[in-house]
């Protein structure tokens, strides 16, 4: 391919890019109305290119990552026309979207009339109608239970909303205003997405933009090139499970099989589970984003992320499975999916690259969402709740306890942030001892959090986990498991499954329990100064010290050296 | 006389000025790690010597330190007992569970480790609920339970931070009753008192720096404070805050966390001078060091602060000058990756082993290294001549690690090193800037520290912005910073108010209240009321959001009235207009933090200043140089000595103005006049 602009007007453009994505991501943190936007930070934003290729994409949800592209070229087969101050919004999982809650917004960049690029950004609403409000609800068998599907529409025509589609879409969800504020933030902020793309495009002329950018994308494929070329060919094959459903109780298989051949791989999911009557299947753009969030992680985290990196992974999957359903499957739970896709991806690759996996993570996406009417306000309110778990143990290092998931970068609510706004008390908030798999490198804790009900609420939620325990590697152990217990430690003790939809009495406490992680590498390999330390502050238990780690450790926290001898073998 | 000292890592820089001439002095000394008093008391030796003076014409001294910041990123603070409410004591460490910002892909990213950890944390039962009430006791025997653990392991400070406290903070004061008496001597910090705002793990983290601070800061004062008596009789020392303001060595002790990232607070507080000084109301304040970029914003005179800020992702959310830093500096490494693509930092060859010219040892080329091949730099004047620089070992680290493998020249590799990094650099500033509506036409770019002026013409000519500022003394900014900075205290109380359920008289008395206890603190400053400056303001939001906007009240001596809450949701209104171009007259607007400012306004103090009519000078070059320029190739190019350019000086483009610390370069098509300041004011041509 020969350029006529050169590689270091390239590397400037591409910061120019990366600065409008990144700066649209801030901006709409700040403006959401929302906590699942303000606080979860449930959203991303990017630069597409007038073929809605990926140029360059905020650093945010990388969940969100391949609906952006797969959606904005379902756009250009079904919009024969755009003009300057439009924005087009779509949610539809079978377009290339999330879920029905994550609503994409997309406006033209033009330049001297001509169409040079889109902007686009996706955040996850509070509520789009359906069965459940807050709509995280596991269990649901159709689309159309799960709120309104939106086609491509336009919101804006010319810079002008459109009040008779704002209207229509506020019959159809609860707590309209507030989402329809979350509506304008999206659409201010490609507002502000498109002057700042067109000063770059006028900057530097269109012919010159055009040729950086296509070299930026060819770039970024002979990185992923050369990286896959350094791997032996082979066929490797990781597989993982979910617990059910949410409908039935069989486990949903996951399995991926990885090809690497020359400096091309490609991915199927033969051997997956036919889609599934509840609502756990993953949408074509989230299944490729799965293979892709693993792929980037391991080939090198900082690389630009465009549409020339993914250019020589072929991912592709039968229709009707569970990894590219038909509709109207529901979808709404297909976070707990596509983190198993990354579990089994790195399954996997740690037989090609066993030094740039990590072992499992929790691997689901514990969403509750809490919705009455304040007994004190009169008012309905939704409470969403997301939590971490454990994180997976690293080729050199522990997982870090508690942490977000794959694919999401999520803050936590804060407790006083949820009780200020909710009628809950929330009575603790801590790690769990022993969640993390024993290893050379110990898996990350996950967390609990108890939360008492002040109200009676609807919970729904999704999560995953309660059966199958995140994978060790190279001799690390499995993490824990995960539980939803209502009133704990009393005669009405309840264990609840991880998807579906509950009454909650006002003074009910619930206690959410997330998955553990796997360790990496053997557990008598561990430092005793390691194991000691973590038996110190509560991370490990003295039990667990000894017949995980064969590490004696006394009641005061020190090192009984000689029963550790002895029982180590050393 | 006033003399403000910053010790830095390298360096301890001293200024001091003349407030009847406004003449200024400077000096530089190596920054004597082992103790820091001694480079101290050494730098203001040697400033009073240059200046003729004696420590009795010197009516105030302040100095800033990095001691906090050091202390936090190595670790070094003090061993902290934390206690918190039962079943909340993992919240420090399990933070907002999120990854490390810009990290969503890496699985290697880690946040710091918790500065305090689990077996020093002890909970204590007792809770308050949301609206402040009581739900559960203080259990007192709990309490002394954590004192006793926290004896046994010899904690040097105990932080306290209960569910919301912010609402009510009797059961934070009962606790540290009852640690005065089973730990006496140790130091207690609330976080009620300290950082009185929702977000329990904020509130945690940022009163727990300043346990965690307080113990290092109280020693290194009371031992600097000894020193400075021991040589000078009685002195009252002034601190530098992380506000951009000051407040006196004895109440920083209590203080801590409002310490850190004082020093780079003053080059902040040094811009807003000079764009004061020159009629720049708004500016970017451009701090290139030998690592980073610090990037700071003048509005209105005014620092930016923020309270998100933090130090090495810990947050503190006490109101700071707001820095943004980035990874590029004259030591930063250029290097081709496998695709063939120029990249520059965020490595660096920092100062071991330095850029390849230096000749210690770096063989890796760097944004220095490309400056001196293209003949921006002069090699036998860098550092006033002290530090040679080897221009040949810059060529061959440029060509073997970036013109070869890319098949450039090596000048053509060098000026694609600086586009880079120019460019990244104005990524930065551009990021910090538009994220808040601002406009960047309107900013004047002050450049500090000696490589940022080399750099500065072309970051404002892509981001279109009005003109450089180069200011004499650039290489001791933080320290003419702390001279000019203002007493300053910052209050807050969290509301939490819809705007139709606020009592204007309660809004009005907590301003009040806030405002007497900042009165009362100046006065043990020595600040009297009438010397007092008082600013209002609110953190407010639309009901729902949960980032704020600080806007700003007008301070009202009477009653506040139903009209008066309404004008300032009005303000909010504008402000959410400008920043995120939308806002929602109709909405309902929540008042969340209310905030008191109180300065004891420092006596104004102005350069010395000099009229002379401008006229261009076409000579008086002390010699000229071949210097790459990317359109034009190499030009020969007039260089000139600033200390022997007059004020009223305008010189065509392109040029070089050398002095020992900084360079500055004006490009082709630019013009750069000294104006009666001092300053260097570079601008395009036809827009002067």
């Amino acid at each position: 391919m020969i350029y006529e602009a050169d590689p270091v007007t390239m590397q400037v453009i591409r910061y120019g890019l990366e600065a409008v994505a990144d700066d649209m991501g801030y901006n709409l943190m700040r403006m959401g109305r929302t906590t699942i936007v303000k606080e979860i930070m449930d959203i991303n934003c990017a630069v597409l290119d007038a073929e809605g290729g990926i140029l360059a994409q905020a650093h945010l949800c990388p969940l969100m990552m391949f609906s952006l592209p797969t959606t904005a070229a379902n756009m250009l087969e079904r919009i024969a026309r755009f003009e300057e101050g439009d924005v087009i919004i779509c949610n539809d999982p079978y377009m290339g979207g999330q879920h029905l809650l994550d609503v994409q917004f997309f406006s033209p960049v033009f330049v001297e009339g001509e169409l040079v690029a889109f902007v686009a950004n996706i955040a996850h609403q509070l509520d789009m109608g359906g069965a459940v409000p807050g709509g995280v609800a596991g269990g649901l068998t159709e689309i159309y239970q799960e709120g309104l599907r939106i086609p491509f529409v336009k919101l804006y025509r010319g810079g002008r909303e459109d009040t008779q589609i704002v209207d229509f879409i506020s019959r159809n969800i609860r707590f309209p205003e507030k989402t329809i504020e979350d509506f304008r933030a999206q659409a201010a902020t490609t507002v502000v997405g498109v002057r700042r793309v067109q000063e770059l495009v006028r900057k530097y002329g269109l012919g010159v933009f055009r040729d950086c950018t296509r070299m930026l994308l060819d770039y970024s494929e002979n990185r992923v090139r050369r990286f896959l070329g350094d791997l032996p060919d082979g066929d490797y094959t990781g597989r993982d499970r979910l617990d059910d459903d949410g409908r039935t109780q069989d486990p949903v298989d996951i399995q991926v099989n990885v090809r690497i051949r020359g400096e091309e791989m490609s991915v199927d999911f033969e051997g997956s589970s036919p889609q599934t009557a509840g609502n756990v299947n993953s949408p074509w753009a989230c299944t490729q984003g799965g293979v892709f969030y693993t792929m980037v992680g391991i080939i090198d985290p900082d690389m630009p992320l465009n549409s020339g990196s993914f250019r020589p992974i072929h991912v592709t999957s039968r229709e009707g499975l569970v990894t590219n359903p038909l509709p109207p499957a529901g979808v709404t739970a297909r976070s707990q999916t596509m983190t198993k896709i990354v579990e089994a991806m790195l399954k996997a690759m740690s037989e090609v690259v066993p030094d740039r996996v990590v072992a499992g993570s929790h691997g689901q996406a514990c969403t509750n969402s809490f919705s009455g009417v304040d007994p004190e306000t009169g008012k309905r309110f939704s409470y969403i709740e997301i939590q971490g778990g454990g994180a997976g143990a690293r080729p050199t290092k522990d997982g870090p306890d508690g942490q977000d998931l794959h694919l999401g970068r999520f803050m936590n609510t804060p407790v006083e942030a949820a009780e200020l706004e909710n009628p809950v008390r929330i009575e603790c908030y801590e790690f769990i001892q022993d969640s993390g798999g024993a290893g050379k490198f110990r898996g990350g804790l996950s967390l609990r959090r108890d939360i008492r009900f002040l109200a009676d609420v609807t919970w729904a939620r999704y999560s995953d986990r309660q059966k199958f325990r995140p994978q060790g590697l190279f001799g690390g152990r499995e993490g824990s498991v995960g539980s939803l217990i209502l009133n704990p430690g009393t005669p009405s003790e309840t264990q609840c499954r991880s998807k579906g939809v509950d009454e909650i009495h006002a003074g009910d406490l619930l206690s959410i329990r997330l998955p553990g992680s796997g360790g990496y590498g053997s557990p008598e390999e561990r430092p005793v100064k390691r194991v000691a330390w973590d038996v110190r502050n509560g991370k490990v238990s003295v039990r667990s010290a000894r017949e995980d780690y064969q590490v004696v450790v006394r009641e005061d926290g020190t090192v009984d050296q000689e029963a550790t001898v002895a029982l180590r073998g050393i | 006389m006033r003399i403000g000292i910053d010790v830095g890592g390298t360096f301890t820089d001293v200024v001091m000025v003349d407030e009847r001439t406004g003449a200024f002095h400077y000096t530089k000394t190596p920054t004597t790690h082992h103790d820091l008093a001694e480079g101290v008391l050494k730098g203001l030796g040697e400033i009073l010597h240059i200046g003729g003076a004696t420590m009795d014409d010197v009516n105030y001294l302040i100095h800033g330190t990095t001691i906090g910041t050091n202390a936090i990123v190595e670790g070094k603070g003090a061993r902290v007992g934390l206690i918190t409410t039962e079943g909340f004591e993992d919240v420090l460490e399990i933070r907002r569970v999120a990854r490390p910002k810009e990290a969503a892909f890496d699985f290697w990213a880690d946040n710091p480790q918790p500065l305090v950890p689990r077996y020093l944390r002890k909970g204590v039962r007792e809770r308050v609920g949301a609206k402040g009430e009581v739900v559960v006791s203080l259990d007192e025997g709990s309490v002394r339970e954590a004192t006793a653990a926290f004896r046994r392991e010899g904690v040097e400070a105990v932080v306290v931070a209960l569910l919301f406290s912010f609402l009510n903070g009797d059961h934070e004061r009962r606790v540290a009753e009852v640690c005065e008496q089973e730990l006496p001597g140790i130091p207690v910090t609330l976080s009620s008192e300290i950082c009185p705002e929702f977000r329990e793990y904020e509130r945690t983290c940022t009163a727990l720096m300043n346990g965690y601070l307080g113990p290092v800061i109280a020693r290194y004062m009371d031992r600097l404070i000894e020193r400075l008596e021991e040589d000078y009789g009685r002195v009252t020392l002034h601190i530098m805050q992380s506000n951009g303001g000051t407040m006196t060595a004895e109440v920083a002790k209590s203080h801590a966390a409002q310490l850190i990232n004082s020093g780079p607070a003053g080059g902040a507080i040094a811009t807003a001078f000079v764009s004061r000084l020159t009629g720049n109301r708004m500016a970017v304040g451009a701090d290139m060091g030998g690592t980073t970029f610090d990037i700071s914003i003048i509005d209105e005179n005014l620092p930016k602060t923020t309270t998100w800020g933090g130090v090495t992702n810990y947050p503190i959310k006490l109101p700071m000058v707001d820095l943004k830093t980035i990874g590029a500096g004259g030591g930063s490494i250029a290097w081709v990756d496998e695709g063939g693509v120029l990249n520059v930092g965020p490595e660096s060859a920092g100062s071991d082993p330095g850029p390849a010219c230096y000749g210690w040892g770096g063989h890796r080329p760097t944004v220095s290294d490309a400056n001196l091949a293209l003949g921006r730099l002069n090699p036998g004047y860098f550092l006033g001549g002290k530090l040679p620089l080897y221009p040949e070992k810059a060529q061959e680290a440029i060509r073997k690690h970036v013109a070869d493998p890319m098949g450039l020249s090596v000048e053509e590799a060098a000026a694609g090193i600086l586009r880079i990094v120019n460019a990244n650099m104005a990524k930065g500033i551009s990021g910090n800037s538009v994220e808040r509506g601002y406009d960047l036409r309107e900013f004047a770019l002050v450049t500090m520290g000696g490589a940022a002026a080399l750099h500065a013409a072309d970051i404002a000519r892509e981001l279109k912005m009005a003109r450089v500022i180069v200011p004499p003394m650039s290489g001791n900014f933080s320290a003419v910073g702390f001279v000019v900075a203002d007493v300053q205290h910052d209050y807050v109380r969290t509301l939490a108010k819809k705007q139709n359920e606020i009592d204007p008289a309660e809004l009005l008395q907590a301003f009040r209240e806030m405002e007497e206890e900042g009165l009362r603190q100046l006065e043990q400053e020595s600040v009297s009321p009438e010397e007092a400056e008082i600013v209002w303001s609110a953190d407010l939001r639309y009901e729902g959001q949960s980032w704020e906007l600080n806007t700003p009240i007008q301070r009202i001596q009477g009653a506040f009235s139903a009209e008066h809450v309404a004008r300032i949701a009005e303000s909010f209104h504008d402000l959410h207009q400008q920043v995120y171009s939308y806002s929602e007259p109709n909405e309902v607007v929540e008042f969340v933090n209310l905030r008191v400012r109180v300065k004891g306004l420092n006596s104004k103090l102005s350069f010395k200043g000099e009229a002379r009519d401008p006229f261009l000078l076409e000579e008086g070059w002390k010699f000229k140089r071949d210097v790459y320029f990317k359109d034009q190739g190499w030009l020969n190019i007039p260089v000139y000595e600033r200390e022997e350019l007059l004020v009223g000086t305008r010189i065509q483009g392109p040029c070089i103005i050398e002095e020992t610390i900084s360079t500055a370069l004006v490009p082709p098509g630019h013009t750069g006049a000294i104006d009666m300041y001092r300053n260097i004011v570079i601008e395009l041509e036809g827009e002067a």
